[in-house]
């Protein structure tokens, strides 16, 4: 599947931005739990690392 | 190289091997196919010291490594949802082995198959609102005859930046509410961080939408439609893209 703007386009022109790409793979939809994830007892582990993560960018910037 | 975990990329319906060939998992690893009755999973082999609890607590905050995973994650699933109904998972699904992952089909049997359904022949497209940053800005700001008039000034300059907002929330509404005939499902997310995604301007609208594979040609003349008719705004569409915003299941 290709990309197509359709509008002039605010972001780049890759495939899918990776914020949009992370905006669904981190999502709420959780699809399936995993043997791994679930071993955290409730604990959001991949949100939990991005929030951090924005952190480390807006303390850099 | 340590213990192997398997990776779940998708859940797909009636997917042939053939649907997978030349598409390489990450780190390299080969995709297989687990079937659980008429799902299909598809998974490879991982590093459990790259993606085990330890290895992801560390990775997930490498922007690098984040990046490169869900590239590879979108590769897998681009490839199947070209073919086949397909349900994406959530970034860094990992399990033990194949079995524990027949388990988790099993287990989710029927979530699975209604998302399956509801995704089957469609494609999800993006579309954010974003107002439009002014061409004049900065304009030349005539020196201030007082510290009342400098304020007077600064409030006026703060005004007309929320009245903008304002309205493009309007307009957003009117885009939305224009697009929902077409589609099959909608779904709303978060504005975006300018920082992440690099846009100018305020992200007033950041939606997703389920769009059969046959009114795709309708979807896009209606975005440009609304685009065409809202010029203080900017319509960024893009898509098709795999249904991730529409493969989550309902609460088991």
């Amino acid at each position: 599947m290709s990309s197509t703007a359709v509008a002039p386009a605010a972001s780049d022109n890759r495939a899918i931005a990776l914020v949009d790409l992370l905006d669904r793979l981190l999502g709420t939809g959780v699809v399936i739990a995993g043997d791994v994830v679930i071993s955290l007892a409730g604990v959001d582990l991949v949100e939990l690392r991005l929030r951090a993560l924005l952190r480390t960018i807006e303390g850099d910037a | 190289m340590g213990e192997q975990g398997r990776y779940l990329y998708a859940v797909c319906r009636g997917l042939t091997p053939e649907a997978v060939d030349g598409i390489v998992g990450l780190s390299g690893g080969r995709i297989d196919l687990v079937m659980e009755g008429d799902l299909v999973g598809l998974v490879s082999p991982v590093d459990l010291d790259e993606y085990g609890e330890d290895g992801l607590r560390r990775n997930l905050e490498r922007l690098d490594w984040l990046e490169e995973a869900a590239r590879g994650h979108d590769a897998v699933v681009q490839a199947a949802a070209a073919i086949a109904p397909t349900a994406p998972t959530r970034l860094a699904t990992i399990f033990l082995d194949d079995e524990g992952v027949r388990r988790r089909l099993r287990e989710r049997r029927d979530a699975i198959a209604a998302a399956l359904d509801r995704v089957e022949g469609h494609e999800e497209w993006s579309v954010k609102v974003l107002t439009r940053v002014a061409d004049t800005e900065p304009e030349p700001v005539p020196v201030a005859s007082s510290g009342a008039d400098y304020l007077r000034r600064k409030r006026e300059q703060q005004e007309a930046r929320f009245a903008d907002d304002h309205d493009a929330h309007f307009v957003a509404e009117r885009v939305h509410d224009a697009l929902v005939p077409v589609v099959s499902a909608s779904r709303r997310l978060s504005p975006q961080d300018p920082r992440l995604a690099g846009h100018e301007g305020t992200m007033v609208h950041n939606a997703a939408y389920l769009v059969h594979r046959d009114r795709s040609g309708e979807f896009v003349d209606r975005v440009q439609e609304q685009s065409d008719a809202y010029p203080g705004v900017v319509v960024d569409a893009r898509g098709p893209w795999p249904p991730y915003s529409f493969a989550m299941l309902d609460e088991s």
